[in-house]
């Protein structure tokens, strides 16, 4: 097989591998800056420079010449090679800044030049602590400077539109912004101005930077000058602990990371997954984040006497629960999410199973016409697939409705949904109907209506899996802690992050940002016990386990095999029914 | 010695001395496009590239190309692929006016040598990039560009035969960096005009990333004369290995600046002599024999030096452009280094980190120097800046910007240090 030597140690490779990913894909680091995996190549950063020689071979016989000792007679490119744009050949040597006084000399000139005219501001900048010409200043740059003059100026806090803000000071002209609107969002909106020493990306003229795509390039800057409007100056990058996750926002289900400061998610990143989403998140992925943190619940409620919602203990309001569906019986009507996890709704599935009683489906929420083929669909939920896996379909709205003007349902109960909100019935339709309902933000509108009001964990707050549009079932972990002790949440937060959340021996400590929730994987067992059903399961892994067990159109999908990337489900047949619904 | 000795019996083919020549008329009662006419009828496409190939025609644009060996550089032809000649009339480095006076006085014999050169290589298009300030001699081009398509010299069925063939008049906006080809080709397709990296070399993936050939203005107005004259008699004119008639375009403190048409390896003292000498009988200081990016001769090295490849080098120089520029005694070379310094600084395109931040820091260390403000050590930071930018960057303008800075000092290094502030002041004790 052909090979490299790479400072000194021989790796084998196949095909005609670039010389930067292949290194960086064998855990060899090499600094560099403009070079992004899935963008051209521009090398004009400078920063990944190494020495490149190549065997010598005999003009006339074709073999490779050797010196006396039998190794080959190497013969080196007269300049330095960007690893970025070099294409490794079959018995090439190498040598990085380990290996190569030349190759570090260099690497440590570009830093210089990078940094004379950047505004080193640091201690005020989002990117530091993160920053890849801060790291790769302190691995591999010069100490001190020798500029002596006045430092270029160009525009600072210039809003490109309205989520992406440059600084043009900070920026060091790799061209991954305007490559990305160029080459993966085709937006076409951003642009490099001026020339020289001026340089700095900009949008044309008339042109605001409004692509539904816009703060990936937040991401791409390796350094601080584009900056996102939203999450400017609210957090140190150290404070901060992130958490691999699911965006919410639509059916693609493209992975992310929240990143969270004392229990509040501040910000969304994308995660890198080469069968979802790649390295890009939408905006509207990155911005649902304030679902999380504000209009949260404070407890359980039950209506009272007087007709308004009363605080109440979680016992009580299990009981006032299971109370309506004890009325109700199999009268009761079940209504799915699809915001709520496959575990949840299983469970659902379950306890209206166990009353004899009738599962209306999931209700949808689409928007026609926002999907772009991309990362964007026109459903707006994140587990629309996973509940049709599970033999869920939409809720004929008109059906339910008619229903209800016959008195045909005794009760409610709803999944972590807001069907007034959505359309599907109204105050009024619901007339004197109970409703329970398993509710995420105290803006739910169905909250008018209910009888027992119980707040359920977001998906940033519990474990479970989603099943995206096309059949990628994907598993979440908590990011932030709920207010309860569950040993479940605890054990898959990671230590870490408990420590950025603080305890209430820190001053920081905000006991107000613990919501008072559960997830549903834990109501649903509670109100069926107090209905005398068991549903004890030992939580979603489990659950997920019996599934991928019982439905072949969840086969394989145990925690074990999904990991952090994953797993595509077997083509969905259509009108498949689960045994047990 | 070369053979240029008998420059004083030269005949100008370039720009000979025929009044109207930039007219059709004019142009063709000289027998132009005559040899376009056989070649059309008479000539296989290889055997054109080995006629220019024979001659040693060296490229005119700065880097002295072999420009045979650059078009046999082409993949085979296929029908199903475009490939495209593309003329670059971006003339901009300072110091070097001598396209333009082809396109002034000679636009035909440009015209000529693009469809030659474009049979050659099976091309049926040719992109003439032409810098955006030359807009008199664009609306010149433009006009006799028109003319020749009216006589079916130029497009579809042309000369009778079933060949078609289009040039396409392309104004620049007026950046030294797009006369660079491979960001000249980015600017002509409507792009920022950022160099490209090579490999792939513009024969592989050049305009519309279909195989290219780019040429300077005056590499292809020779192409005529070689086809019509013989490659033995191009071989025969001027320097050896780096023969034919050239224009030098000779500015500075001389009486008599301007384009002057002579062959290859001429003295530069005859050169010299022939611009009328220095001005007020000034001695010679410095010489810039190649456009503003070659390295500076002192007039002591200068002595039997001729106007080619092989003796520009072993003096320390190169050939460049040909564009001359003569400084005399009084000239500061701080200010003169000054001046280069910035227009270096100023078309950057900014692309790489060593050009961007170098020029100008090289610029701002310059002016400090000139400005009496400088230090000793500064100039030691000069010549490790140049260490910093060459061989580093994606095209050659950094190497361009770091020359001159490097061979002014290292060659008139007095004339630095005596306007830097002692390292000791004199006096403190
Ligand atoms: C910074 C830079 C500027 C250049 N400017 C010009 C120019 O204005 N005109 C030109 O003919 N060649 C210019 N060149 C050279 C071209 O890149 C190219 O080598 C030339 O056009 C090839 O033509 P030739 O082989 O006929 O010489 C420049 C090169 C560099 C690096
Ligand atoms: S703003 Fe950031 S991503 Fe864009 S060119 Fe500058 S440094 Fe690169
Ligand atoms: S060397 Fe200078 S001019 Fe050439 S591509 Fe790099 S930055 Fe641009
Ligand atoms: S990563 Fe920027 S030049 Fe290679």
């Amino acid at each position: 097989m052909p090979h490299v030597i790479i400072d000194g140690h021989i790796y084998e490779f196949e095909g005609k591998p670039g010389l930067l990913q292949f290194c960086l894909d064998h855990g060899i680091e090499l600094p560099h800056f403009c070079y992004h995996p899935s963008m051209s190549v521009p090398a004009n950063c400078r920063q990944c420079l190494v020495d490149v020689g190549a065997p010598v071979r005999d003009r006339a016989s074709g073999e490779i010449q050797t010196h006396e000792d039998g190794n080959p007679v190497i013969r080196y490119f007269p300049k330095l090679q960007t690893s970025c744009s070099h294409v490794i050949a079959d018995g090439q040597v190498v040598h990085t800044a380990r290996t190569s006084k030349k190759v570090a000399r260099a690497q440590q000139d570009t830093l210089e030049f990078l940094l004379i005219n950047h505004p080193l501001d640091c201690p005020i900048c989002d990117q530091a602590g993160h920053c890849p010409l801060q790291i790769q200043a302190y691995k591999y740059g010069p100490e001190g400077s020798r500029f002596e003059f006045q430092k270029v100026h160009k525009p600072k806090k210039v809003k490109l539109g309205p989520r992406v803000v440059l600084d043009a000071e900070r920026c060091i002209n790799c061209t991954r912004c305007t490559r990305f609107t160029d080459e993966i969002s085709k937006s076409h909106q951003l642009t490099i101005i001026e020339r020289s020493v001026k340089n700095y990306p900009i949008t044309p003229p008339g042109v605001t930077f409004d692509e539904p795509y816009s703060m990936n390039v937040i991401d791409l800057c390796p350094v601080g000058a584009l900056t996102s409007a939203d999450f400017r100056f609210q957090a140190r990058i150290w404070e901060l602990a992130s958490a691999p996750s699911i965006a919410p926002a639509n059916a693609k289900g493209s992975n992310c990371y929240l990143w969270t400061r004392d229990n509040l998610v501040l910000r969304i990143t994308p995660r890198h997954n080469p069968n979802v989403n790649e390295y890009w998140l939408p905006d509207e992925d990155r911005l649902v984040y304030h679902r999380f943190n504000a209009n949260r619940p404070l407890g359980p409620q039950v209506r009272g006497a007087g007709g308004t919602l009363c605080e109440a203990t979680w016992d009580d309001a299990f009981r006032a629960a299971a109370d309506v569906l004890a009325k109700a019986g199999e009268r009761t009507v079940f209504i799915a999410s699809a915001f709520a996890t496959v575990e949840d709704n299983w469970l659902l599935l379950q306890l209206a199973q166990s009353l004899g009683a009738e599962i209306a489906g999931y209700i949808e929420h689409i928007e026609p016409g926002h999907g772009d083929g991309w990362l964007r669909t026109d459903d707006r939920t994140p587990n629309s697939e996973g509940c049709r896996r599970l033999g869920l379909m939409p809720v004929d709205a008109v059906v339910l409705r008619a229903r209800l003007a016959a008195g045909a349902i005794g009760a409610l109960y709803v999944l972590e949904d807001d069907p007034i909100a959505a359309g599907l019935c109204s105050v009024e339709d619901l007339g004197d109907v109970p409703v329970v309902l398993h509710y995420y933000n105290t803006t739910n509108e169905t909250l008018h209506a209910a009888q027992v009001v119980l707040p359920a964990a977001m998906v940033a707050e519990t474990i479970g899996t989603f099943v995206n549009e096309d059949g990628h079932a994907q598993r979440v972990v908590p990011a932030k802690a709920i207010r309860d002790t569950n040993r479940t949440l605890m054990m898959q937060m990671g230590l870490s992050r408990a420590d950025r959340h603080g305890t209430p021996f820190d001053r920081w400590h905000n006991e107000a940002h613990y919501v008072n929730c559960k997830p549903s994987w834990e109501l649903l067992p509670e109100v069926a016990r107090r209905l005398g059903v068991d549903l004890q399961h030992g939580g979603p892994r489990r659950i997920m386990r019996k599934i991928s067990e019982k439905l072949p159109a969840f086969e394989g999908a145990t925690y074990e095999v999904m990991g952090l990337q994953g797993v595509l489900l077997p083509e969905r047949v259509a009108e498949e029914a689960p045994e047990n619904a | 010695m070369t053979k240029a000795g008998d420059w004083q019996s030269y005949q100008r083919v370039l720009l000979p001395p025929v009044r109207n020549l930039h007219h059709l008329d004019a142009y063709r009662a000289q027998g132009g496009y005559d040899i376009l006419r056989t070649i059309f009828n008479d000539w296989k496409p290889e055997d054109v590239t080995q006629c220019v190939k024979k001659s040693g025609l060296r490229g005119r644009g700065g880097a002295g190309f072999p420009t045979g060996l650059k078009w046999s550089f082409m993949p085979p032809a296929n029908p199903a692929v475009p490939r495209f000649l593309c003329c670059n009339a971006d003339e901009s480095e300072p110091g070097t006016f001598k396209d333009r006076q082809l396109m002034e006085f000679n636009p035909h014999l440009i015209f000529e040598g693009i469809l030659i050169a474009c049979f050659a290589m099976s091309m049926k298009a040719c992109y003439l990039y032409v810098r955006g300030e030359f807009s008199s001699w664009i609306t010149l081009l433009e006009r006799e560009l028109a003319c020749a398509y009216d006589a079916n010299l130029v497009g579809t069925g042309m000369l009778g035969t079933n060949v078609n063939m289009d040039i396409i008049l392309h104004k620049g906006a007026g950046a030294y960096i797009c006369g660079e080809e491979t960001s000249l080709m980015e600017s002509l397709e409507g792009k920022r005009a950022y160099p490209r990296i090579k490999p792939p070399f513009p024969a592989q993936q050049g305009i519309w990333g279909y195989p290219t050939t780019i040429n300077n203005v005056e590499t292809l107005a020779c192409v005529p004369l070689i086809l019509d004259r013989g490659a033995d008699w191009f071989a025969g004119v001027g320097a050896q290995t780096h023969p034919g008639p050239i224009l030098y375009g000779i500015s500075g403190h001389v009486n008599r600046p301007g384009v002057y048409e002579y062959p290859t390896g001429m003295l530069i003292t005859d050169l010299l002599e022939i611009a009328g000498s220095m001005r007020g009988g000034k001695k010679l200081k410095a010489l810039v024999p190649g456009g503003a990016s070659v390295p500076v001769l002192r007039a002591d090295m200068i002595e039997g030096v001729t106007m080619d490849v092989e003796s520009l080098r072993a003096a320390g120089s190169m050939m460049g452009t040909a564009g001359m520029l003569f400084l005399d005694e009084d000239t500061d070379m701080v200010a003169f280094l000054r001046r280069v310094a910035r227009f270096y600084h100023h078309e950057s395109c900014g692309q790489c980190t060593p050009c961007r931040e170098g020029t100008g820091w090289m610029e701002n260390l310059i002016t400090r120097i000139d400005d009496g403000e400088g230090n000793l050590r500064d100039l030691d930071l000069l010549l490790d800046l140049c260490d910093q930018m060459e061989g580093r960057t994606v095209c050659a303008l950094a190497d361009a910007a770091a020359w001159p800075v490097r061979n002014t000092i290292k060659r008139f290094r007095n004339d630095f240090e005596k306007r830097c502030r002692p390292a000791v002041w004199a006096g403190v004790a």
